[in-house]
């Protein structure tokens, strides 16, 4: 069964992926902050039980954070499932996810449950479905803690209400080259979203990957946040595709653009930086038209694979640095020339 | 301490993250962090939340005569300001008149429009509704808080005139 990132979805030349997460907490217990060791596994096992009721729907495996070592649990992070919160601490927490890793639920975490959904490409509508769907069919054994005035009750009173965060994974090189992003990102906090680097230190996104998300959960509903999310990421996409019909007809970045994808063929050593570099500009060539034969789906599936811990966590080894760039570059190798091949 | 991304101003927020395979923590100025898409209060509000708090209620010192405690899960209002989390659902109930200000600042609204548990079981008329706003309302006026007086009026000048129209 193949992941949501082997795969690319609507306006894949921008949207790279859309999630769903939901933030629930049981009425009975209290909030993580105050729950004690017994508090948190009668949660995970109250989880487990309501789960049985969608056997059918979701072919959930539970995952115990504190039998995961370090790599696998940075690797969730890497796959999107985690937040780097979740695994700082691993105490009684754990997670419920399908094998083609399109939804997911975080225990124990911020909130008792987050339910989490991803879908590739732009799919807000579909990834809310999801969500919804199992959010109900939960509450029918889990009595989640809930007021008419203030919504879903959360440990963070920014969660309140719906408890909804919708988020696109957006590639923005242009944006980024233009240096548009920061003006962008100020001007969104005013209109209750957020646009933030995925990869890296934030203060220098690797990849010119962004997440743009909803910060105002209680006042509107899912779907007037879903649409008011939508409305925005259209006229972000909207920017960047202008932006890159600019940026391409420039020699120096055609050039560029050929460039990396010559290194990504043949290089033998290759840091998670320069990939992310490089794969970014082939990225934005396909885009562009500039290359023909590479398609959406392989480098959204790079893009995950190739981060250092999934990387480490598919051989199967614990790997130093230099091994990793060898094999990362032997990856990377494979995969771009089978792509090439199947094209011909 | 000092911005790890201008290096000038100091650090309020803190963002954990994965860099190169390592789960790392960053420290940002308020600046940077808005840069950043990490500026607003509605993120990672952890310890920012108490000198938010601070900023409402004046810059006094917590009132030690303040024991009220939450029978839930015995947090007191002191417990929630400076942790940034709240205890349990009992506590949103019991703290509700000093939070709900927080509240209205970080969601610029204080009422829940979206979904409701149980949607497929019969949802509390709009007359009910009403006598539970306007006894809110009266709450509202007597603590004097009258922001939250005056949008619960709105809404409740909102929900008559949807009856009116019937």
């Amino acid at each position: 069964m193949s992941k949501w990132y082997e795969k690319s979805g609507p306006e894949s030349d921008t949207v790279i992926s859309t999630r769903i997460r939901l933030a629930r907490n049981l009425h009975e217990l209290p909030f993580p902050v105050k729950m004690n060791k017994a508090d948190r596994k009668k949660l995970v096992q109250g989880v487990a039980e309501a789960t049985k009721n969608c056997t059918a729907e979701y072919d959930f495996q539970f995952v115990n954070m504190e039998d995961v070592s370090k790599v696998e649990a940075v690797s969730l992070v890497e796959r999107h499932l985690a937040s780097p919160e979740f695994i700082s601490e691993c105490d009684g927490r754990g997670m419920l996810v399908t094998e083609d890793e399109t939804v997911s639920v975080m225990l124990n975490g911020e909130n008792h449950l987050s339910l989490q959904t991803i879908l590739e490409g732009l799919n807000l509508q579909r990834a809310y479905q999801t969500a919804d769907q199992l959010d109900t069919m939960l509450e029918k054994s889990l009595h989640f803690a809930f007021d008419e005035t203030l919504g879903y009750l959360t440990q963070n009173p920014v969660d309140l209400g719906t408890g909804m965060r919708a988020s696109l994974m957006l590639h923005l090189p242009a944006l980024k080259d233009g240096g548009e992003i920061s003006r962008i990102s100020t001007s969104l906090s005013k209109l209750g979203l957020a646009l933030r680097g995925i990869y890296g230190s934030g203060t220098e996104p690797k990849g010119a990957i962004y997440q743009l998300s909803n910060q105002v959960t209680l006042g509107l509903s899912e779907q007037e946040a879903i649409t008011n999310l939508e409305s925005i990421a259209m006229q972000i996409i909207t920017q960047e595709r202008t932006a890159r019909q600019t940026l391409a007809q420039s020699l120096d970045i055609q050039d560029t653009v050929s460039r990396s994808l010559a290194i990504l063929q043949s290089a033998r050593i290759m840091t998670n930086d320069e990939f992310m570099r490089l794969i970014s500009n082939v990225r934005f060539g396909v885009a562009a038209g500039l290359i023909e034969n590479v398609n959406y789906d392989v480098i959204n599936r790079l893009i995950i694979e190739a981060q250092p811990a999934t990387l480490m966590l598919s051989s199967g080894k614990k790997l130093t640095p230099n091994e990793r760039h060898v094999l990362r570059a032997q990856m990377v190798h494979n995969i771009v020339k089978n792509e090439n091949k199947a094209d011909d | 301490m000092l911005c790890e991304s201008c290096g000038k101003n100091p650090v309020t927020t803190h963002v954990k993250t994965i860099i190169n395979g390592e789960l790392t923590e960053y420290s940002l100025c308020a600046e940077c962090a808005q840069k950043l898409g990490y500026g607003n209060l509605l993120t990672g509000l952890g310890r920012n939340f108490s000198s938010l708090l601070g900023g409402f209620f004046g810059e006094t010192e917590p009132d030690s005569t303040d024991t009220m405690r939450c029978k839930g899960c015995g947090s007191s209002f002191d417990d929630i300001a400076r942790s940034g989390k709240v205890g349990c659902a009992e506590c949103y109930h019991i703290f509700y008149h000093r939070l709900i200000p927080l509240i209205q600042r970080i969601h610029g609204n204080t009422k829940h429009r979206g979904k409701v548990p149980g949607g497929e079981l019969p949802q509390p008329r709009p007359q009910s509704q009403l006598s539970l706003m306007r006894r809110e309302l009266r709450d509202a006026i007597d603590s004097e808080n009258f922001e939250h007086a005056a949008a619960l009026r709105d809404r409740i000048r909102e929900l008559e005139g949807e009856k009116a129209n019937e």
